[in-house]
């Protein structure tokens, strides 16, 4: 998985590229630990690129979701393919994320 | 696809492994959100096996797949660890709020999900995970 940070004003986007599954999880969730200590106030993750995410995916999504509202912040994932978007619909994430 | 077999051991960080072994050969000829379903499924059940079966993190994961002449694809996992039920656990409640989602225990409830029939055997001191997925 690619992650790529620009930070614009009050706006962080990040760009995922790639899969994300039990081989690279752990690296994603260090590369993305700049994103956690970002001081935007939105966030936006275009996931246009990102093809495949398990569970411990979903999991480092929601405690992104959770260090970014715990700070003010607000997080959408936008642009997310079907497959991946019916992973977060089984496990109810859909709810909880903000998804455009 | 005929029936095949292969048993990992040690299987400690050999999650990647086991995966492509299982998947190898489906790609192209199943649906890809069929093949999307079965990676996510074998991913998680395999993640399960690797992390928590053994205590001492080594053992063996005998994994077996075929698909039959309906066109059902069956993969069976097997450990020789803990005895443990996944689908004795019960379903994570999809309907809480991000502050009340716990983190973790997804991983069998999108297995369950993902594939038509999930069951389990204990069998001479194995645990025994059974997936099955119509790909005709």
């Amino acid at each position: 998985m690619d992650v790529t940070i620009k930070n614009e004003g009050a706006v962080c986007f990040v760009t995922l590229n790639g899969r994300l599954d039990t081989t690279n999880v752990q690296r994603f969730n260090e590369d993305i630990i700049p994103v956690m200590e970002s001081d935007a106030k939105e966030i936006e993750l275009d996931c246009s690129g990102m093809s495949y995410t398990s569970s411990q995916g979903l999991r480092s999504f929601l405690t992104l979701q959770k260090r970014i509202e715990s700070k003010g912040g607000k997080m959408v994932l936008k642009n997310m393919q079907p497959n991946v978007k019916q992973v977060f619909d089984i496990t109810g994430f859909s709810n909880i994320f903000k998804i455009i | 696809m005929n029936p095949e077999s292969f048993r990992f051991c040690p299987i400690a960080g050999e999650q990647a492994r086991i995966i492509e072994w299982i998947l190898s050969g489906l790609e192209g000829k199943v649906d890809d959100n069929v093949f999307f379903n079965v990676n996510l499924a074998v991913e998680e059940v395999v993640e399960n096996v690797v992390s928590y079966a053994y205590e001492d993190g080594n053992g063996f994961l005998e994994a077996s797949k075929e698909i039959t002449g309906d066109g059902i694809l069956r993969i069976v996992i097997k450990d020789g660890g803990v005895k443990f039920n996944p689908l004795d656990k019960e379903d994570p409640d999809i309907t809480l709020s991000a502050e009340e989602r716990e983190i973790g225990g997804l991983g069998i409830f999108l297995c369950k999900n993902l594939m038509d029939k999930v069951y389990y055997n204990y069998e001479n001191g194995c645990n025994v995970l059974v997936m099955e997925k119509n790909v005709a």
